[in-house]
């Protein structure tokens, strides 16, 4: 096992990171378990319900499925990045201020998700923004205030 | 007018903004110094005997810290209740499903401790085994508890009236069987545990749970330590809907571990453990036979219903018993019988569910419906006939102190257009309804009630000391806010200390729906005993009588002149400065039957209210695929009185997602000789948002004489009654009725196809 270590360079949310790892260990793994970055939850392990989405240069991906050494050289955003100090980023704001939050285990990912999908598309209807969050599982909410809550955010920016 | 401050209004939820960033801690995100990784060993048999386990190549393991077997526990068996006491955590006879706790390991990393489970060497020899209610009450079925004949584990029955008199005396009387296999929680959090003994033998333990004190004693008991020295913690709960009530062997195990290293130990579980080693909901089947008057209302009512219950009893009588009863709280009916059986098979362990019973449920609607059909009833007119009203007793001798089932059914109704629609859609669209009514609360004996205590800071900020849980529903927010309204604060002054069963009172748990009922009133209570305390100093410095003051703003005022007032932490100083510090205490004991028992005596007063909900639906069916898609959805519940409105429709979403749009579309488990062969997300469709109608909440208030502010439950009516309304909907559109759920594609498409055929 020692063998196989590597020293690999992340970029997380804007801090660089040197860490000795094994190849074969999960971005998910890494920002769990090596930097404590424990809002990144696992629910499958398995790529099929999006809570461990982060974004990489600011595109959602699972981080279960991806190796840790694929994200060198990347911009890695976890939810622990996404608020600036006290300054909560909008979409965090959004899902606060719309009850899109009950459990929470599936809101960092969903999160993150809404944010990347809303800096691609400001302006969405409300079928775009439920095929934009179908990657991502809630068990709690049925998905309306989740839904209510990305909408009523872009109807306020326009 | 809302007289109050902050109840019945929407505002931001306490815990939600640490959910947000991050912060939240989950009990898999626990990290403590020197904590290990535990891992269990499970049984790749459903039925054998252990000849011998060894665990000697696992202990030579470089990194292996503890490993433990059943010799390591006591070997009690454990049981909610005394004549249920079945399950060994560790067993040491035997094995009874696929996927049961042999051994565990606790090592440095994940890999050395899953390394070590491969060396421990377990000696079984296979035992015949039963995966089907038939199998398994088939003459001559192997036997999976000695104590058990014919694998019957409960049997719970009710007769009311005189059943067979009423079916003589109907007008028309039918019978028809209804079905449905094991359906998950899939609970965003996988089961984690996080466990940790000092050398005072304290032990400090994580997990998800739905009442701290439902942990602790079950802990105490199987690890012989006193109570006192089980420290269940406060820790974020990624939901439970029923599955996390009860003591999970993972809890004993891990516990054993951190003994056995004296090093905290985390064990965290997969996907797959988590469908299958915690609890799944029963299958069952049901039979129902009904009789009704020439108008449709219900005279008589005959059920026998099996429920497939898995390895060992959990909460056997209870879930034998609640989708009976949440069917006789609903509907009225003078004479009923019911023989509920719950079955042992070598398959996971069935507990609790947010739907009871899909079955059970959709069958006595469906059965309305189709009574309705024939006597040219409709089936919204044939729930109105039916409703349970205020003041009635249940067929079990509940009195039903509050009732809003015939409002919810008419507001559903009249929202929906169901009287322009009813007949009048297009082929294969259709519109359904469904009721049901849930508890707040069962007879829990000593654990029944809540206690609560609140204590003032000098500048006039509280703290409020719970037993209750929140599992993601927003229990956190309504003790704050009840506190918060009683002694005139803001939730910023609230702080909450809750669910950590060092520090806080007993309690009965959130499963039961009854933590706004009882804990909520607990704390309103304790708010009220401080409130007192304060107002006869304020009443003392603004010389007036007590009996005039008000709070508010942080202010105790005089009601008729509210610029007569002094602030409430100069209240709090002058009472310190006398030697009173400013406190209060509060408990709520629900006015249930004590002698009623779920099964010895099943009747007396069940809960001291009554929740009750209505949904219809409106779908359109794809007669060449199958495919349902729902259009609309109208949930409307009797809540008592609404504490916080939006939160309120978050438990409707939410429940109408799992009930009806999983639990009546796509959610179901298949098996393999009692192998899940469906056990993650990927496979197991539960909703997406995608799936989802537009939800239309109706929120009906009927003030419960007892409830906090006249609350009662949030929304669980909903989630039972909306697997109903799907079910009915879909029924409507393809002109069939159909008895086996959840309703997929492909049975759908033979209904379709055999009506044509006919």
């Amino acid at each position: 096992m020692e063998k196989t270590k590597r020293i690999v360079k992340l970029t997380v949310n804007k801090e660089i990171h040197e860490i000795a790892i094994n190849v074969n260990r999960t971005l998910l793994e890494v920002l769990r378990e090596n930097l404590s970055l424990t809002g990144t939850k696992e629910s499958c392990g398995q790529g099929a319900c999006g809570s461990c989405t982060v974004l990489l240069d600011g595109l959602p991906v699972r981080s279960c499925l991806l190796l840790a050494i694929e994200a060198e050289g990347r911009d890695i955003t976890t939810i622990e990045g996404l608020s600036k100090g006290e300054q909560l980023h909008p979409v965090q704001d959004a899902f606060i201020e719309h009850h899109a939050i009950q459990c929470g285990f599936c809101s960092p990912g969903m999160i993150l998700t809404a944010t990347a999908f809303l800096d691609r598309n400001p302006k969405p209807t409300e079928d775009e923004i439920r095929h934009a969050l179908s990657g991502n599982i809630c068990r709690c909410t049925g998905y309306a205030k989740i839904i209510k809550a990305v909408k009523a955010l872009a109807d306020s920016r326009r | 007018m809302n007289k109050f401050s902050l109840i019945g209004k929407n505002m931001r939820r306490v815990d939600t903004t640490s959910k947000a960033t991050g912060e939240a801690i989950f009990s898999a995100d626990l990290i403590l110094p020197r904590m290990l990784v535990g891992k269990v060993l499970r049984s790749p048999y459903p039925h054998a005997r252990i000849r011998n386990i060894d665990t000697s190549r696992a202990e030579k393991l470089p990194g292996v810290k503890a490993i433990v077997t059943a010799k390591d526990t006591c070997g009690d068996k454990w049981g909610v209740f005394r004549y249920t006491q079945d399950q060994q955590f560790l067993p040491t006879d035997k094995v009874r499903y696929v996927g049961e706790e042999v051994a565990a390991v606790a090592a440095i990393d994940e890999d050395t401790a899953l390394e070590a489970l491969e060396l421990i060497d377990v000696e079984y020899e296979m035992l015949p085994a039963v995966f089907s209610i038939e199998e398994s009450l088939a003459p001559n079925a192997p036997l999976i508890h000695d104590a058990y004949p014919n694998n019957i584990n409960i049997h719970v029955k009710i007769d009311v009236g005189d059943v067979e008199k009423g079916f003589q005396e109907s007008f028309y009387v039918r019978e028809d069987t209804f079905s449905a296999p094991e359906d998950s929680y899939f609970q965003g959090e996988p089961y984690a545990v996080v466990a940790h003994f000092d050398h005072s033998g304290n032990l400090e333990i994580w997990m998800p749970n739905a009442g701290p004190h439902l942990k602790a004693k079950p802990l105490s008991n199987v690890l012989k330590i006193p109570l006192n020295k089980v420290r269940v913690r406060k820790i974020r709960i990624g939901g439970a809907f029923g599955g996390r009530s009860e003591i999970s062997p993972a809890d004993t195990i891990c516990a054993l571990l951190a003994r056995k290293s004296q090093r905290p130990v985390k064990i965290v579980y997969t996907r797959e453990e988590n469908s299958v080693c915690t609890r799944q909901a029963h299958s069952m089947k049901v039979k129902i036979k009904t009789g009704v008057d020439k108008e449709g209302r219900v005279i008589s009512r005959d059920i026998t219903c099996h429920m497939d219950g898995g390895a060992y009893s959990s909460t056997g009588p209870i879930a034998v018993s609640v989708p009976f009863l949440c069917m006789e709280q609903a509907y009225r009916m003078d004479n009923v019988r019911y023989n509920g059986y719950r079955i042992f098979t070598n398959k996971p362990i069935r507990g609790m569910f947010r739907t009871h019973g899909r079955a059970f449920a959709c069958g006595v609607d469906l059965q309305l419906d189709m009574i309705g059909e024939h006597l040219g009833i409709n089936p919204l007119e044939m729930r109105l006939r039916n409703a349970r009203q205020k003041g009635d007793y249940t067929p079990t001798k509940s009195y039903v102190a509050s009732c809003g089932m015939t409002e919810t059914i008419q507001k559903t109704g009249e929202m929906s257009k169901w009287n322009e629609k009813w007949g009048k859609l297009p082929p294969y669209h259709g519109i359904g309804i469904g009721c049901n009514s849930v508890q707040t609360g069962f007879p829990m004996g000593i654990r029944g009630g809540s206690q609560a205590f609140i204590k003032f800071n000098e500048e006039g900020g509280i703290t409020v000391i719970s037993g209750v849980v929140d599992n993601g529903q927003g229990n956190d927010h309504m003790l704050i806010q009840i506190a918060a309204e009683e002694l005139g604060l803001s939730p910023n002054d609230v702080q909450l200390i809750n669910a950590d069963t060092e520090v806080t009172p007993s309690d009965p748990g959130s499963y039961s729906m009854c933590e706004t009922f009882i804990g909520g009133n607990a704390v309103r209570l304790a708010a009220q005993d401080a409130r007192k305390k304060l107002f006869k100093y304020a009443a003392a410095a603004l010389k007036v009588d007590c009996s005039v003051l008000d709070a508010k703003d942080r202010k105790i005022f005089v009601k008729d002149n509210p610029n007569q007032n002094i602030s409430m932490s100069k209240v709090v100083r002058m009472a310190l400065s006398r030697g009173e510090a400013i406190s209060g205490e509060g408990s709520y004991w629900p006015k249930v039957d004590p002698r009623r028992e779920w099964v010895e005596n099943p009747s007396g007063q069940l809960s001291e209210t009554f929740s009750f909900g209505t949904v219809i639906v409106e779908v359109e069916v794809d007669p060449e695929t199958g495919q349902v898609k729902v259009i609309e959805a109208w949930a409307s519940q009797d809540v008592g009185y609404a504490l916080m409105p939006v939160v309120i429709e978050g438990q409707f979403e939410g429940g109408l997602a799992m009930g009806g749009q999983g639990g009546m579309l796509t959610e179901f488990h298949i098996w393999n000789d009692g192998r899940v062969l469906n056990p993650t997300q990927l496979e197991y469709k539960v909703p997406l948002a995608i799936d989802m109608p537009k939800i239309n909440n109706i929120i009906v208030e009927t003030i419960d004489p007892s409830g906090p502010y006249g609350a009662k439950e949030a929304g669980m009516s909903i989630a039972m009654s909306a697997a109903q309304a799907y079910c009915g909907a879909i029924c409507n559109a393809i002109g069939v009725y159909m008895n086996d759920f959840p309703l997929t594609p492909d049975k759908i498409l033979k209904a379709i196809e055999e009506k044509k055929g006919r």
